[in-house]
């Protein structure tokens, strides 16, 4: 009996000494990979390159999505993708961000170009300190890029056309004729928007004898050149014409876009201006699903993305890539848009 | 090694127990107080970052200012200062982190350094083409080196910011790490006080154990049970000593009673023996005596000689030798019997006339009988012996004429028998002697057989108690009177 208890003892302290260094050990081990961790926060990931991001309307969901696709696909080539401007407490032009991101040394700069002289200046700055400039979305054909990533103009005006026709047979316009107005920017090199414009024409001309109605189309100059300047033009334009309300408005960007949905609310003239959207930002789905939209123009923007860093690994690696990258586009209407917002949501819930 | 161990000295292992569980403390508390420092530094290192980029920020501001200070003046101090101040710059931009990592301040460290270099040749080449008084040129280049200096200057701001959002992030963190980790290590240094307290509890238990079983067994011994099995000794420590010592000790306690249990056998046997012996010796004596005087042979020699004594008519002698086979017959009928106060009182006639025969009627014998008390019955051969006693020692002595008398009386419901004689009397030593029963020395020789011990050990064996006699004597030559006193009570067979 004594034995036993006196076995049983010294189980206790074995135990309690077991305890007691365990609780040491753990202590330690607890803190050492506290320390771990913390060291591992610190360590970096080093990429192989360093690429500049540049973009006017940077905030919008547009260049948002497609600056996530590009540093996605910039990160599958151990390349950083910055959105430089995200990061200073200074807004600066551009042309300015194209000078800070070429003395910052950077390995490639993506921008959303446009047709002006210190685009091109710039751009050609870049070349000579050897940075390969990608254009992205809206190009400056002067330059010295070594490519642009877009969507084909043509085939966007086509698209459009499309739509407008679509319109014209389906719904009642209550005037004699139907009025389409395009909004343009004001400040951009007029190629492109031509472009744009003209392949619309062509498609509906191209069907005149569909057509119950003739359709007139116009050209509106959006001022796109300071900050807040697009809602207030777009206002301007139902102000104006208040009693000459244009049918349709095709939009060529996402801010027109959102600012004429907004302001065709706001003035009550829902079903009276019918939008043709760009761009699949939630506000302008939302508009879609609520039938103040009539359709919108969706691009790949993982596509774009994936483009812009395959033109910049390419020139890396092979000294040169092709001069044009054209994505993909596709129209949401109220017919595809659950599907559309399914895929959105399955997309979400997959990573 | 256990074994080793367990026979360290007792406070060896006290001080083994608290320096071990001290230890543990310590250890744990270093453990904390190394992370907690490590913590500390932490937070340290967070705002050092933002002091390096103020540092900076200064350092290009003296670039840019002492260039401007050349520009205007062309002094050769404010070249001097410009050499230093960008030297001290291009120091400081050395420093700065060249990697493209996930984190924006790295980038942006990158970013500046890249740019940095840049100013750094811009503003030289200003300072050479105004040094070459090429004014289109230094112009041109000092607006390329500000606007530089301005895109730096707002990196550098808003790094400064991102760093200090960042280290603010970082600071809660490690605030809410650092409170986490002080109730943790709180808790568990109470875990650890409290397990330690139960690990010295245990330890000194055992420590301390056979100590108790050691109380125990010496309980037990201290009850007088030493049967007992001997205490296991655990280890050599200063208990183990004690406990080996204690063992010890009982076994020879064991062995000492044995000892004295044997001797104290021997002595008994030894006295035993003694006591045989004696008893044999009594028994030799009495045999010897019983073949000296054989009553039944003196007997009938005594009748045979009082019937020639008729015969031959002499009648007094006849009488004589009648009353002495009386005497002697009395003695072997009824040594040994109960009888009775008249049974006993004829026998006490017979023997004063033998004396009186003997001695010439020297004695004077009275009597005073209640004869309603001649049935209470007394043991034999008592009133005999105490007349014999009287004769002997109260009057052969004595000058003149001896006196005894007989006088039988009642006292209440007691039987009262008095002899009394006017002897020399005893002193109270012989008085004492005599109630206390123990034989006198003298008497042994002179009596027949039966002393007065023997007369008193009988008496008081008959009446049951120790009130049985009273001896009294006045003083010397005022003689001595005896009392004894007996149950009224008939016998049947009287």
């Amino acid at each position: 009996m004594k034995k036993v208890r006196g076995y049983l003892n010294s189980i206790i302290i074995w135990a309690i000494t077991g305890v007691l260094v365990c609780l040491t050990g753990l202590l330690i081990f607890f803190f050492i990979s506290y320390s771990k961790t913390l060291r591992e926060t610190e360590q970096k990931e080093s990429y192989d390159k360093y690429y500049a991001m540049i973009s006017t309307d940077s905030k919008s969901s547009f260049w948002q999505s497609l600056y996530k696709s590009t540093f996605e696909a910039g990160k599958e080539k151990n390349a950083y993708v910055d959105m430089i401007s995200e990061n200073l407490s200074k807004e600066y032009s551009e042309t300015e961000l194209m000078e800070i991101a070429i003395a910052s040394g950077v390995d490639g700069i993506i921008v959303e170009a446009n047709e002006s002289e210190e685009m091109t200046e710039a751009i050609h700055k870049a070349y000579e300190m050897g940075i390969p400039v990608v254009t992205l979305n809206t190009d400056n054909r002067k330059s010295e890029r070594i490519s642009f990533v877009g969507i084909s103009n043509y085939e966007l005006g086509s698209e459009y056309g499309k739509l407008v026709l679509s319109m014209a047979t389906s719904k009642p316009f209550p005037d004699e004729s139907i009025k389409v107005v395009v909004l343009v920017d004001a400040n951009a090199d007029d190629l492109g928007q031509n472009i744009l414009f003209s392949a619309m024409q062509e498609t509906i001309e191209n069907a005149s004898k569909v057509i119950v109605k003739p359709i007139e189309m116009s050209m509106f100059l959006v001022d796109e050149s300071s900050n807040f300047s697009v809602e207030e033009s777009v206002r301007n334009m139902f102000i104006e014409n208040r009693n000459d309300l244009p049918d349709i408005v095709v939009c060529l960007n996402e801010i027109d876009t959102t600012s004429v949905y907004q302001t065709v609310v706001e003035y009550n003239n829902v079903g009276l201006v019918n939008i043709l959207g760009y761009y699949d930002s939630e506000a302008i789905i939302k508009g879609i699903e609520r039938n103040v939209i009539y359709a919108t123009i969706s691009i790949d923007a993982n596509q774009m993305g994936e483009y812009c860093i395959d033109a910049l690994s390419e020139y890396w690696e092979f000294g040169n890539t092709s001069q044009y990258f054209v994505a993909d586009v596709s129209v949401i209407n109220s017919s595809n848009v659950s599907t559309y917002r399914e895929e959105e949501e399955n997309e979400d819930k997959a990573p | 090694m256990k074994t080793k161990l367990r026979n360290l000295p007792l406070q060896v292992k006290m001080m083994g127990i608290t320096l071990s569980v001290n230890l543990l403390v310590f250890m744990i508390n270093i453990v904390l107080l190394f992370s907690i420092n490590s913590m500390a530094d932490k937070i340290d290192t967070v705002y050092r970052a933002n002091l390096e980029l103020n540092e900076l920020s200064s350092s290009i501001k003296a670039v840019q200012d002492n260039m401007t200070e050349f520009l205007n003046t062309k002094t050769s101090d404010a070249l001097e200062d410009y050499y230093k101040s960008a030297q001290e710059f291009e120091e400081k931009v050395e420093d700065l982190d060249s990697s493209v990592s996930e984190k924006a301040l790295d980038r942006m460290q990158r970013s500046i350094k890249n740019m940095s270099y840049i100013y750094l040749n811009e503003v030289e080449q200003t300072i050479e083409a105004k040094r070459g008084r090429n004014v289109e040129k230094y112009r041109e280049r000092y607006d390329e080196a500000s606007k530089l200096y301005g895109y730096i200057n707002t990196y550098i701001y808003s790094l400064n910011n991102e760093q200090f959002k960042e280290n603010s992030e970082n600071y809660r963190g490690l605030v809410t790490s650092f409170k986490r980790f002080e109730t943790a290590g709180n808790l568990i240094m109470i875990v650890v006080i409290f397990a330690n307290a139960l690990l010295i509890l245990k330890l000194t238990e055992q420590l301390i154990r056979p100590l108790r079983n050691l109380k125990g067994v010496a309980d037990e011994v201290a009850k007088g049970n030493f049967q007992i099995a001997s205490l296991p000794v655990e280890a050599e420590d200063e208990i183990g000593v004690v406990t080996k010592a204690f063992n010890k000790m009982v076994v020879s306690i064991q062995d000492y009673i044995e000892k004295m249990r044997k001797s104290a056998e021997t002595e008994r046997a030894l006295k035993e023996k003694e006591l045989k012996m004696e008893a044999h010796l009594k028994d030799a004596q009495l045999k010897y005596l019983q073949a000296q005087i054989n009553p039944h042979f003196l007997f009938n020699t005594l009748n045979a000689g009082a019937q020639l004594a008729m015969m031959e008519g002499a009648d007094r002698t006849y009488e004589y030798v009648q009353v002495m086979a009386e005497f002697f017959r009395y003695n072997v009928k009824k040594g040994e019997k109960t009888v009775t106060i008249g049974e006993e009182l004829e026998l006490v006639d017979n023997y004063i006339y033998i004396l009186n025969v003997r001695f010439s009627g020297e004695i004077h014998y009275e009597k005073e009988i209640d004869s309603s008390l001649l049935n209470v019955p007394m043991p034999a051969m008592i009133l005999q012996p105490i007349i014999e006693n009287c004769v002997n020692h109260g009057i052969r002595d004595m000058m003149g004429e001896g006196k005894i008398k007989m006088s039988v009386y009642r006292l209440d419901d007691v039987a009262c028998i008095c002899i009394e004689d006017n002897g020399i009397g005893m002193d109270k030593e012989t008085i004492e002697h005599l109630m206390n029963g123990t034989p006198i020395s003298s008497s042994k020789k002179s009596s027949n057989g039966i002393g007065m011990d023997n007369v008193m050990a009988r008496l008081k064996l008959f009446v049951g108690s120790e009130d049985v006699m009273s001896v009294e004597s006045e003083g010397e030559n005022k003689g001595s009177k005896f009392r004894i006193y007996l149950d009224i009570k008939e016998t049947d067979d009287v």
